[in-house]
């Protein structure tokens, strides 16, 4: 397989999971809203911070209202983590792969982003902006159902599933961090009252509400919640079971050695780490590591399959 | 018929109509056809249309247009009404596709070795070597079979009388087949019933075909190659093209930076375990930009030493590179001698009569006639460049008057023919729309020519320029067997 090919491959999933995790974010915001008390400021701010881009909304607008927050992480052209941004280079990608994938896959693609792109206006009210989200998450599961029940397990399929699930394991601690920052950045108490309606916003969100209540069996609690989204080997979306998922594509694939290594490390690393007496800040902290250790892993990849142009 | 407003001022006479005789009735072949459209009417047809529109869209059926503001995807232009070809008619261009194709591989390999025609007098040395496309890095090559343009997409039109003509050959690196393939796709969305009752020959067979044919001029004793396709790369008009032949053959789709050249002459590709070797390459790059060590030295698209690895016989380029010798429109007008000369026989298909501007007596005929004739540069292609007489003002004549005497060797013309017409879905109804036709030949191991091929129409009124690159659509194109 082409190294070019390799790399289209895995932003295509990479991009297209970060289309259907943004969908998420957004829609888990707007159902929390409806389940707090009439007049419970939740902060979209947060959603800039743990997308890691306050500073690019603040040179484009001046209040993080859920106008400004909705429009910029959705729709904003110029900001290359919108939605509409990840999905126009989730198609590219897989326009530019058409030779690897059944026509299917392509053309399922293609038509959510002419959908999104003939539906920005209906972003404006939130009821539209429901609309818009499922529509895009449907798409993005019929993408992924596709896959599955269609393609080989070839390198093709293994390097869609190492993207996926790079973005999967970074996107899932980036929720929980919304919980987290949302309980210990609220002054306001009745945050704390409703600690349990956040985390079930952010299970649902991940749809992994009923997972947890069948494996778990207790009533949703934060440290539970945790350590269901962290350390479940069997949930897809939580990272242990995402760092399972990429060890398994990884060593399938040639000269894998080193990351497979790296990859080991990191899963024990992740799985030692004590998360039941720690405080809010001390868990951000936690969470910050994984993302930078998730983009060292994606560097590694990139260095040991795609193309490099320096040779 | 002409109480319909589906035909409502239908105009035929002008030009030979493929579907309505001069007497204005359904030519026998498009009965079945012509009482589909009767009884489906106005707007059905148009919601056929719409969803024909949306497939095209969903499908990402486009071309790429260059544009000030950046390069921009189109959705294909494709009208939904088809033409209709006659399947022993058919078969007699076929043959006569096969004839030329073979001719003009036997000229390509003359000139690159034994220059036998040249030297029995029956083509001017000069025209050779000043041929734009005249490769000297290529002498003494024989690529296998004696192969030069394994693929060729050839436009024929048919002119007043209803004789079909061959205008040129493109034998450099012809683009179209995808959209042929793809427009039967959308056609079986449309018109499923029709396609059901009348004996349409089938169009996807190409690109086994083609692979078939990329598989035999590969270096010997390989009998499973790994066959790659070269882009220019996704900016490339005819990116789409690329991708959908690569997939269609499950051969890897490259660019140039995939493609490297090692020190043994040989072409390899780098994957994920590392470096493969490429046996064959469709490349759909042009040759000066093939490699930069031997042609233009800035191109960023080629690979360094590719032709080192060519002439080493380690790789089979197709086309070879340097076919494009015989892609020239003065080398077009000695095709029939070719064919007597080569292959000792008469041509099946007629070319239209052409005047070389290089010949003072037919460049006076020409400087005199500019109004009525069409003028085109020896070594364009996309329709750029040309003058259409009728259709063109004192300024224009003017200009290609001086253009002409500046540079004779590069000028050709020929007598404006009245492309034929059919009818095309405009607005709400009905109008004849000129279009030609272009089949797509292959030779290797063995000929092969499409069945049927690209119908382009020109969509605006009176206009002869079928490219999609100035306003040019498509049409289904059907070869029908009546006998069965």
């Amino acid at each position: 397989m082409l190294s070019r090919s390799a790399e289209r491959l895995y932003w295509l999933a990479r991009y297209l999971e970060r289309t259907e995790n943004t969908a998420r974010l957004i829609s888990v915001t707007m159902n929390l809203i409806y389940d707090l008390p009439y007049g419970t400021e939740v902060g979209w701010h947060t959603l800039l911070t743990i997308c890691n881009v306050d500073a690019a909304f603040n040179e484009r607008f001046k209040i993080p209202s859920e106008q400004n927050v909705s429009r910029f992480l959705l729709a904003d052209p110029k900001n290359p983590s919108s939605l509409l941004s990840s999905l126009s280079y989730a198609r590219e990608n897989i326009r530019t792969s058409r030779e690897l994938m059944p026509d299917e896959a392509w053309e399922q693609v293609n038509k959510m982003y002419l959908y999104a792109t003939n539906n920005l206006d209906s972003l404006s009210n939130r009821r539209g902006r429901v609309i818009f989200l499922q529509k895009i998450m449907r798409g993005c599961q019929r993408f992924t159902g596709f896959i599955a029940g269609a393609m080989s397990r070839n390198d093709s399929y293994r390097f869609i599933s190492l993207g996926r699930n790079i973005e999967r394991a970074d996107m899932t601690t980036r929720m929980i961090d919304f919980g987290t920052v949302l309980l210990a950045e609220n002054p306001n108490p009745v945050m704390r009252e409703y600690e349990n309606t956040l985390w079930l916003n952010v299970l649902k969100s991940l749809s992994a509400s009923l997972m947890y209540r069948k494996q778990v069996r207790q009533r949703i609690k934060g440290k539970e919640v945790l350590h269901f989204l962290l350390k479940n080997p069997d949930l897809p979306n939580s990272v242990d079971h995402c760092l399972q998922e990429i060890s398994y594509s990884i060593t399938k694939l040639p000269n894998s050695e080193a990351l497979i290594t790296q990859l080991n490390n990191l899963e024990q690393q992740m799985l030692s780490t004590n998360i039941a007496e720690i405080t809010p800040t001390e868990l951000h902290q936690i969470l910050d590591n994984l993302q930078a250790e998730f983009n060292t892993l994606h560097l590694k990849i990139a260095e040991t399959w795609f193309l490099n142009q320096l040779e | 018929m002409a109480t319909s407003s589906l035909w409502t001022d239908y105009q035929a006479d002008k030009a030979y109509d493929e579907m309505i005789n001069a007497l204005g009735n359904v030519r026998p072949l498009c009965s079945t056809l012509g009482q589909h459209l009767q009884s489906l009417g106005v707007d059905a047809l148009k919601a056929r249309r719409s969803a024909a529109e949306a497939a095209i869209l969903e499908m990402g059926i486009t071309f790429t247009v260059y544009s000030e503001k950046g390069n921009i995807d189109r959705a294909w232009p494709f009208d939904i009404i088809p033409r209709l070809i006659e399947f022993q008619e058919w078969k007699g261009i076929e043959a006569g596709l096969k004839q030329r194709l073979k001719a003009l591989n036997c000229f390509i390999d003359d000139v690159y070795n034994e220059q036998a025609m040249i030297k029995d007098g029956l083509l001017p040395a000069d025209l050779i070597h000043s041929s734009s496309n005249f490769r000297p890095e290529c002498v003494g090559m024989h690529p296998k079979f004696g192969s030069w343009a394994n693929i060729c997409g050839s436009d024929l039109v048919r002119d007043g009388a209803g004789v079909m003509y061959v205008l040129e050959d493109n034998l450099r690196v012809p683009s179209g087949v995808s959209y042929m393939i793809e427009n039967r796709v959308v056609t079986k969305r449309v018109f499923p019933e029709l396609l059901q009752n009348l004996n349409v020959m089938p169009v996807d067979t190409y690109p086994a075909q083609l692979f078939e044919m990329l598989v035999s001029i590969a270096p010997d004793g390989n009998e499973h190659p790994q066959i790659a396709v070269l882009t220019p790369g996704i900016y490339n008009s005819a990116y789409f093209e690329h991708a959908f032949l690569a997939q269609r053959m499950g051969a890897e789709l490259v660019e140039g930076n995939d493609l490297v050249v090692k020190e043994d002459n040989c072409v390899y590709m780098r994957t994920i375990k590392g470096l493969e070797k490429v046996d064959v390459i469709y490349r759909r790059i042009d040759d000066l930009f093939l490699d930069p060590e031997v042609f233009n030295k800035d191109s960023t698209l080629g690979v360094k030493g590719l032709m080192r690895a060519w002439k080493a016989g380690n790789v089979a380029l197709a086309n070879a590179p340097g076919a494009g010798v015989a892609d020239d429109k003065v080398v077009y007008a000695f095709v029939p001698e070719m064919i007597r000369y080569y292959l000792n026989e008469e041509p099946l298909l007629p070319n239209v009569p052409t005047y070389l501007c290089s010949d003072p007596e037919q460049q006076a005929y020409v400087l005199e006639h500019l109004s009525e004739l069409v003028v085109k540069p020896a070594n364009e292609s996309g329709g750029y460049g040309m003058l259409v007489g009728p259709h063109s003002n004192p300024k224009e004549i003017k200009k290609f008057h001086k253009l002409i005497r500046a540079n004779p060797r590069n000028y050709i013309a020929q007598p404006t023919l009245a492309l034929s017409t059919c009818p095309t879905l405009c607005n709400d109804h009905l109008e004849p729309r000129h279009i030609d036709l272009r089949p797509f030949i292959l030779q290797g191991e063995h000929s092969f020519v499409t069945a049927g091929g690209l119908t382009r129409v020109a969509l605006r009124e009176g206009s002869l320029i079928v490219n999609s690159s100035q306003g040019g659509g498509s049409k289904d194109t059907w070869i029908i067997n009546t006998e069965q």
